[in-house]
């Protein structure tokens, strides 16, 4: 009954999301984001479809393909919000590139560590497992994302600080969820595991009911000579005052 | 790996939720000042005979001679909360000097990677710095941290100085943008 509910509800505040995103133009601004909603309706008609006629012979891979399009579709949420916020921030956008590329090389020689270690690691994965890893790459490379657009101070627009929190909570307790959630039955984590997806959808909702524009940004500052001069200064001036606190230290 | 998964989904729900809480994502202004914030009421420095009387134990002794119980205490009432005044001062200017820098740095294609990596590890061990001096001033009072006050002082200077080249490359930024 609850799943039944939070299911409806589900397919409810996506309509009006969308309806929303279509009257508000938002869906011109942020075409991948309103592009995995749409996804997300459709894949849960069609799930209640199979689950409904063809049980035995589809559920199971149509709810993992799905499954795994929706998690590559929010990789691009992930990568829309990055190119949106930044667009006017190439210095910012760089570090941020470099942090993912760093968190990627490192996810690679932690997945290679593995297979070296287990050869039958992949036969042995089960889908759930497999799923849980990469929604967990996924909550990093956000987390890390988060703090290099707060480092940073971007401004944010009320829409795509939305989409951020919305995504970014939605995953956050979706791999607490996978943690815990039972192969088979109904529990807490499997009910939580579903509302998790609502909490997303009404703060969603929330904030993209009509269109905000993002705070202006100082586009093309002729700043990279500039940059240099003051990242210098900059480091010879905290080296100094470590040198001062070694000194200190020792004193 | 289910352990990872965990810490990591409750990392990222509380950065969200700090997040939002704190407004780390909305249209900040980098001249904004926010009310009851660290940074309110830090735009003066401590002179550095003030400091050194904040820290000095001359006074102390002066009082304790005196025999008077609720002196005593109010002294060091006083004190310590001159002090923890002064270590907000002190790290809410580390902070400005962070937030000039990151102003001009998030707008320049020419950013270094690891040149930001060291900025951002000695922003920290300074933060840590303040964090420990204000640790250290509640727990024990103001008096027993003399010398480490004085670093703190010459630090200060030291960021006081970088503070001004900051805005004299954001100043040499602002009047070249106005000539093209």
């Amino acid at each position: 009954m609850l799943s039944q509910a939070i299911w409806w509800s589900c397919i409810a505040l996506e309509c009006f999301l969308l309806a929303r995103g279509v009257l508000g133009r938002l869906i011109v601004r942020y075409p991948v984001f309103y592009g995995y909603i749409l996804f997300v309706a459709t894949q849960s008609v069609l799930r209640s479809v199979v689950h409904r006629w063809y049980y035995d012979q589809f559920y199971f891979s149509v709810y993992w393909v799905t499954e795994f399009l929706g998690l590559v579709l929010g990789c691009l949420i992930v990568f829309e919000i990055y190119r949106v916020a930044l667009a006017g921030y190439p210095g910012t956008a760089r570090m941020a590139r470099k942090i993912l590329l760093f968190l990627f090389v490192l996810a690679l020689a932690k997945a290679g560590a593995a297979f070296a270690g287990d050869p039958h690691l992949l036969t042995d994965t089960t889908p759930l497992q497999m799923e849980r890893t990469l929604r967990t790459a996924q909550a990093i490379s956000i987390g890390a994302l988060v703090m290099v657009f707060a480092a940073y101070s971007i401004p944010f627009g009320k829409n795509l600080r939305g989409i951020l929190l919305g995504y970014g909570l939605f995953i956050g307790e979706r791999v607490i969820c996978l943690t815990f959630v039972p192969v088979s039955g109904e529990d807490f984590w499997f009910y939580a595991y579903s509302g998790s997806y609502l909490m997303a959808l009404g703060l969603w909702l929330g904030h993209l009911w009509c269109y905000q524009a993002i705070p202006a940004t100082e586009r093309n500052a002729p700043l990279d000579k500039e940059y240099q001069l003051i990242a210098a200064a900059t480091r010879r001036h905290l080296q100094d005052a470590r040198g001062f606190l070694r000194k200190a230290m020792g004193s | 790996m289910e352990f990872t998964s965990l810490i990591a989904g409750v990392v990222l729900l509380l950065l969200l939720l700090a997040a939002g809480a704190k407004g780390w994502l909305t249209s900040r202004q980098w001249d904004e000042v926010t009310p009851g914030g660290d940074d309110e009421g830090a735009t003066e420095g401590c002179p550095e005979e003030f400091l050194s009387r904040i820290f000095l134990r001359g006074d102390w002794e002066f009082v304790r001679k005196l025999g008077a119980g609720g002196i005593e205490r109010l002294f060091q009432q006083e004190r310590k909360r001159v002090a923890l005044i002064w270590v907000r001062q002190t790290s809410a200017m580390v902070k400005r000097v962070m937030r000039a820098h990151t102003q001009a740095a998030r707008a320049s294609a020419n950013l270094e990677f690891s040149t930001e990596i060291r900025i951002l590890g000695n922003f920290v061990t300074l933060m840590s710095v303040c964090g420990i001096l204000a640790t250290a001033i509640q727990l024990g009072g103001p008096l027993w941290l003399n010398g480490l006050a004085h670093f703190a002082h010459r630090l200060l200077q030291q960021l006081a100085k970088l503070q001004e080249s900051m805005q004299a490359g954001v100043l040499a930024r602002s009047e070249s943008g106005g000539n093209t």
